[in-house]
């Protein structure tokens, strides 16, 4: 069904001889130079809008949610006119076999050339069948996409870092899209957050769409235009942490004067996002703005990083969960009885043998 | 060396080992250390808030300000300690280069193991670090530091950002080895806590072989000579 | 044994041609649905299944309560905040925590906008296209679409013939570019599309206005809680301190630039609700109110907890704005007071479900519920584990689990609430439902039905965007009484809380009755249980072979056409399902 306008030219009988003569009329009618003829031939026959394919794993679909809260572009203008999005289960009509024709369809028609989306992640215990789409398991689906696709989206921290279901114990055992085993090498541009801000997603997708190219990605496959810089570097009450003013308790003095949240367990300097920058909403506010610490949430296995409210997190294994300073703390009064106990055997023996001696 | 005859004669055998910059380089160190763990652990847990305008006080900042100045200090230091395992006497690779290959160095190692348990009677002397020192101050100060410089620098390459050495030369590959920013930090706070312990052991070791095993240790650091007050000569000098 | 009769009262005949729908789109989450249709392309079986599970209360075991709210809002993203919201209050509830009153108000906002806002999507951007063809919008001439605005939505100030050109030549371009998006493979030529061409325009018109003015709808929990979806809750109250005219206010969450906007905001939703959203189903409605098909459990069993407490800290039904009870058999008359912590009333079950229970007989009581995943087909099964053709019923086939009320599968949701608010005479209720059933000229009956589900959404939505009114005139008296307080941290150190304690919170979520159970040892959170609408409408049968409130709404249902599933998808579609919410 879906055409380029050269091939319903060809469809409706006319011949590449007359499409072409088409094409010069047109840049003539339009006062182009007959040298933009074959521009606008290479246009109309090599230019749909790009097709995307938004397929859903493990997730909340808040993504989905946020991404329609693009405040500019609106979310209706990149559904209408800058992508074409082809499939999203969440909001296309059609359903069941009709749905998953679509998949094939544009594998045959954009082998290698549409964009695959991915909101949430698949699982890979319970037979993979702890997320099934068509019968089977999403797994499936997903490394089928990916095969033809020309790149992947990695939206939000379920598919760029496995996000709250992959947190411990991870019972699906749910697994970030660069990480699932046997997926097609294709680029990754990861989108974390949970969820991403909305103008940040399609700033992204326009990005690519007006610069015809992927964004720069840092490291960890971020784009670095919005993720090079943590919350803490451009937060507004940068200045009261700097002062040392800190909010102690929620609804406190300093909660009501705006102070660094930083003692309550702000993120914020851990943590890459554009939310003090961009903000959210059409740049209307951010959590800390609203007096919540920043949790962390674009940043990889947050969940599994101690209490929200602590600042100093958690560590796992040895056995134990403590903070930092409750481990070292402990292991420091270990090690100083230590030394004192064996100070007070070295000095028995010590009187002992010089008793002996003298 | 052992026959300085600058140094004031002394009835024990004495052994000239730390040099100057050594010393100095020594105190340097452990006046940064001390200040960064106090800087760093009010990183982790800030003094009680101070009131009125933002604009009027910098504390935090200043706590933090002081962390970094150590923290340059302690880099600089480590830079030229390295330098001096090259330019000074061989006490000064010691630290650097224990003779982990050797069959002896372990043998000595068990032999001091002994005396710290109780077990053997006397220590073997000195002139230098035993075995069990070096050791010791190779794992845990020498790497100790490098791991606090690399994950410190990472951290702080995190505000200079990128384009910045710090951030090209360290964040930008720390980080993602250990996971997240978050990770750093929390290895980096442990690591303080490594060091405390170690400087206990350090310094309660330090005091007490000043005492049990007839030698100089802690006046060293300072004078730079070692002295052995029963006269028997150090088994590391030939 | 090709029929069944369930205990309540649903005959289920498999031997018809079996109709697969999987994934069944436009819903939250994954979900499958299997039918059978008799000669007469009649639904005679009908098996809902939830398709994903993510282990949400395998991995709260041992964090911290404090903390679960942000995990339990992950449930879901489309009706964010309500499982935090529920979160917050189970833990008050096991630390004995009251909020102050501002909190109280604040919350409520957040909550009403919630519904305002999943109810509007829902309708406009997931459900719509089951009663609209947007190609058929093509045909209408532009001048009646704006004649038919003027006649139902008059106050709606878009209603001119050149807005809807406009439109209509949007869509023409985007049909003509032959790439068709969302819209492709749709049943454009289904004979169940009922609309004229300039009320299929009109619609299509405000699936797009929707869209745009969905986004500010949500704004106020963007303002109380930071950012949308998932804005920030607190155990204790709210995090957003107010200053209004101290030292450093324009640096405080709440202020009155703030306030201002939430005000603005307030009014336009309730704007766009009345002046789009109800004129829009009762046009609708009028061109369907010849298709009642899919009352299910409507009119039988519908159940709802109550929400939106006038003031703070009172979970009693009295003092709860949205109704709260039960009503089983059809008994209209009597609505039975819901104890959430009577281990006898709900209660889950789960032999038809993947998961495994010492005795799977018995059901459990939330506080002592077990989630344990166990994948396995039954013998019947057509296909293999992982390339499932057709299900066996008869054996586990869902990762839902069955919850039940007194042994009763259970409707919950807008229509359930509403039910539940007309039995009792709530004053508020009646007069919308009254008024809705006489402009669409139809009799109570019609409520139990697909449509009777759409409508009663799309009055809770006026109904909440009016409360949302009263709230915010409420915060602002309290604050002008000199109360600014917003949270009570008393008890916010886990060093001052109990050995071992439980609560369960309890809100009205966009879908229906939504509550978490939570036990809280050596101040971890030892067992944490959601009990969640789509849970209750999803639910496959239980020990006693009761179908759930999806598959007893499909039932006795005529398809048009077998192979392209409007009808079912339109009836699915009512409950608003969310399935990642359902299996958590
Ligand atoms: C943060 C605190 C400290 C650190 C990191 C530290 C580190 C070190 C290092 C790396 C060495 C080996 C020197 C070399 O061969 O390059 C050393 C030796 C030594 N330090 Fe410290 N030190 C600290 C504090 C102290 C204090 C407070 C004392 C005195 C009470 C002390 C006494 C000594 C002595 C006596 C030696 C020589 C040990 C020997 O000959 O075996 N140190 N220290
Ligand atoms: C033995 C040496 C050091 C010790 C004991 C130490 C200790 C600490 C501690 C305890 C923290 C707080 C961590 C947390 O809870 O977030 C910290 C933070 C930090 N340290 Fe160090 N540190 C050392 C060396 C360094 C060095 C060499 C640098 C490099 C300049 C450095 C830079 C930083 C930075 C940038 C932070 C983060 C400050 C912030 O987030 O505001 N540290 N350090
Ligand atoms: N079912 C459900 Fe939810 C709602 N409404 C939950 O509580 O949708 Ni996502
Ligand atoms: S990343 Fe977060 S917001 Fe996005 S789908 Fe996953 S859980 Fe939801
Ligand atoms: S509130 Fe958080 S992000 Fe902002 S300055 Fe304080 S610690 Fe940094
Ligand atoms: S919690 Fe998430 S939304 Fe931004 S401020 Fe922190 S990254
Ligand atoms: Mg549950």
């Amino acid at each position: 069904m879906t055409e380029t306008f050269y091939e319903v030219m060809r469809r409706q009988g006319i011949t590449r001889r007359s499409f072409l003569k088409y094409c010069s009329l047109t840049a003539a009618s339009l006062g182009l130079g007959p040298s933009f003829a074959p521009q606008i031939a290479h246009a109309m026959e090599t230019k749909p809008r790009i097709p995307v394919l938004w397929l859903h794993g493990l997730e909340c679909t808040c993504c989905s949610e946020s991404f329609i809260r693009s405040a500019h572009p609106l979310a209706k203008d990149v559904i209408l006119s800058m992508i074409s999005l082809d499939y999203d289960d969440t909001i296309m009509a059609a359903a069941g076999q009709q749905a998953e024709a679509i998949i094939e369809e544009t594998i045959q028609k954009y082998d290698g050339n549409y964009i695959l989306a991915c909101e949430g992640n698949p699982p890979l215990n319970q037979e993979g069948m702890s997320c099934i789409i068509a019968g089977k398991p999403y797994l499936e689906q997903l490394k089928h996409a990916a095969n033809h696709c020309k790149a992947i989206i990695s939206w939000g921290s379920c598919a760029s870092w496995g996000c709250v279901q992959a947190a411990r114990p991870n019972p699906t055992q749910a697994t970030p899209i660069h990480m699932v085993p046997g997926l097609a090498a294709k680029p990754i541009i990861k989108v974390p957050g949970c969820p991403p801000i909305a103008e940040v997603m399609t700033a992204v997708i326009t990005y690519i769409l007006t610069f015809e190219k992927f964004p720069e990605l840092d490291r960890q496959g971020r784009p670095k235009m919005f993720y090079s810089q943590r919350i803490h570097d451009k937060c507004y009450r940068r200045p009261h942490f700097d002062a040392g003013q800190f909010v102690e308790a929620f609804d406190d003095e300093g909660a009501r004067k705006g102070y660094c949240l930083y003692k309550v367990g702000c993120k914020g300097p851990t943590t890459y996002n554009a939310c003090s920058t961009v903000r959210w909403n059409g740049g209307l506010s951010f959590p800390i703005q609203a007096g919540h610490p920043c949790i962390g949430c674009s940043e990889d296995g947050f969940w599994d990083k101690g209490g929200f409210y602590d600042r100093l997190t958690d560590i796992h294994g040895f056995g134990v969960e403590a903070n930092a300073d409750e481990l070292g703390g402990k292991a420091a009064l270990v090690v100083g009885a230590a030394a004192a106990a064996h100070a007070a055997v070295s000095a028995v023996k010590r009187a002992r043998s010089n008793g002996g001696k003298e | 060396m052992s026959t300085d005859s600058a140094h004031p004669s002394h009835r024990e055998e004495a052994v000239y080992v730390y040099e100057a910059p050594l010393r100095l380089w020594h105190w340097v160190n452990a006046f940064s250390i001390f200040t960064l763990a106090a800087t760093g652990y009010l990183i982790g847990s800030p003094p009680p808030s101070v009131g009125g305008e933002a604009s009027a006080s910098f504390l935090f900042g200043w706590i933090r300000y002081l962390h970094f100045a150590a923290g340059y200090i302690l880099v600089i230091g480590f830079l030229f300690r390295i330098y001096w395992a090259f330019a000074g006497n061989e006490h000064a690779k010691q630290i650097f280069l224990p003779p982990l290959w050797k069959r002896s160095f372990w043998n000595e190692l068990l032999h001091e193991v002994k005396w710290y348990g109780m077990v053997a009677k006397e220590p073997l002397k000195y002139s230098g670090h035993n075995p069990l020192a070096t050791l010791v101050m190779h794992v845990m100060f020498v790497w100790g530091i490098v791991f606090m410089i690399v994950t410190g620098l990472a951290l702080y390459g995190e505000g200079t950002g990128m384009g910045s050495w710090q951030h090209t030369y360290f964040s930008s590959w720390v980080i993602p080895l250990f996971g997240q920013s978050q990770d750093v930090h929390t290895w980096h706070h442990l690591g303080m806590w490594v060091f405390i312990c170690f400087v206990i052991v350090h310094i309660y070791a330090a005091v007490r072989e000043d005492i049990m095993s007839r030698q100089s240790i802690m006046s060293s650091m300072f004078s730079g000579w070692r002295t052995f007050r029963d006269g028997a000569p150090p088994i590391d000098k030939k | 044994m090709s029929v069944i009769q369930t205990p309540n009262g649903y005959s289920l005949d498999n031997r018809g041609q079996r109709v697969v729908v999987d994934p069944v789109t436009r819903i939250e989450g994954h979900m499958r649905c299997e039918v059978n249709v008799d000669a007469d392309n009649i639904i005679r079986n009908a098996v809902s299944t939830g398709t994903m599970w993510r282990g949400l209360e395998v991995i709260l075991k041992g964090r911290d309560p404090r903390d679960a709210w942000a995990f339990v809002q992950r449930i879901c993203g489309v009706c964010t905040g309500t499982h935090a919201l529920t979160s917050v209050r189970a833990v008050e509830d096991a630390l004995k925590i009251s909020i102050p009153d501002n909190a109280n108000s604040i919350r409520n906002i957040m909550q009403l906008s919630l519904q305002i806002h999943d109810h509007l999507v829902h309708f406009y951007h997931l459900h719509a296209l089951d009663w609209v063809n947007p190609v058929n919008a093509l045909k209408a001439d532009p001048k009646a679409t704006s004649a038919l605005q003027i006649a139902t939505g008059p106050n709606h100030p878009k209603s001119s013939p050149g807005y809807f050109r406009d439109v209509q030549n949007r869509l023409k371009k985007f049909v003509e570019s032959g790439q068709l998006g969302p819209f492709k493979n749709g049943y454009w030529t289904n004979p169940a599309y009922l609309l004229p061409p300039e009320a299929d325009l009109m619609a299509v018109t405000h699936y797009l206005e929707a869209l745009d003015f969905q986004k500010e709808i949500m704004t106020t929990r963007t303002i109380f809680g930071g950012k949308d979806t998932h804005p920030n809750w607190l155990v204790g109250g709210v995090p957003c301190a107010i200053n209004m005219d101290g030292e450093l206010a324009a640096g405080a969450p709440i202020n009155m630039e703030r306030l201002n906007y939430v005000a603005g905001v307030i009014d336009r939703t309730i704007d766009f609700v009345e002046n789009v959203y109800i004129p829009d189903i009762i046009a609708i409605g009028s061109f369907y109110k010849g298709w009642l098909y899919g009352g299910g459990l409507s009119g039988k069993s519908v159940l709802a907890y109550g929400d939106i407490p006038d003031r703070a800290n009172d979970y009693s039904p009295k003092n709860l704005m949205m109704p709260s009870g039960a009503i089983i058999n059809g008994n209209l008359k009597e609505v039975l007071p819901v104890d959430l912590r009577d281990p006898d009333q709900v209660q889950e079950f789960v032999p038809h479900s993947w998961y495994s229970y010492p005795d799977e007989k018995k059901g459990l009581h939330p506080w002592d519920g077990i989630t344990e995943p166990n994948y396995k087909l039954g013998a019947k099964t057509i296909g293999t584990s992982t390339n499932i053709q057709q299900l066996d019923e008869s054996a586990k086939y869902s990762w839902i689990k069955a919850p039940r009320w007194r042994g009763h599968a259970m409707e919950v949701g807008p229509l359930a609430r509403y039910v539940v608010g007309y039995a009792q005479g709530h004053p508020e209720i009646k007069d919308q439902v009254d008024k809705t059933l006489a402009a669409l000229g139809v009799p109570l009956e019609a409520l139990f039905s697909t449509l009777g589900r759409t409508a009663a959404r799309a009055l809770e939505a006026q109904w909440s965007a009016h409360k949302q009114k009263y709230f915010f005139k409420k915060l602002i008296a309290n604050i002008k009484a000199g109360d600014s307080s917003t949270a009570n941290t008393e008890k916010f150190d886990p060093r001052t809380w109990p050995k071992e304690v439980k609560g369960v919170g309890f809100t009205e979520a966009p879908r229906g009755a939504l509550a978490h159970w939570i036990r809280i040892k050596d101040t971890r959170i030892d067992n944490y249980q959601c009990v969640v609408p789509t849970t209750w409408n999803g639910s496959p049968r239980d020990n006693e072979g009761n179908i759930g409130a999806f598959e007893a709404s499909l039932m006795n249902t005529k398809v048009e056409r077998a192979e392209e599933p409007v009808e079912i998808l339109r009836t699915i579609h009512s409950f608003d399902p969310c399935l990642a919410c359902s299996t958590h």
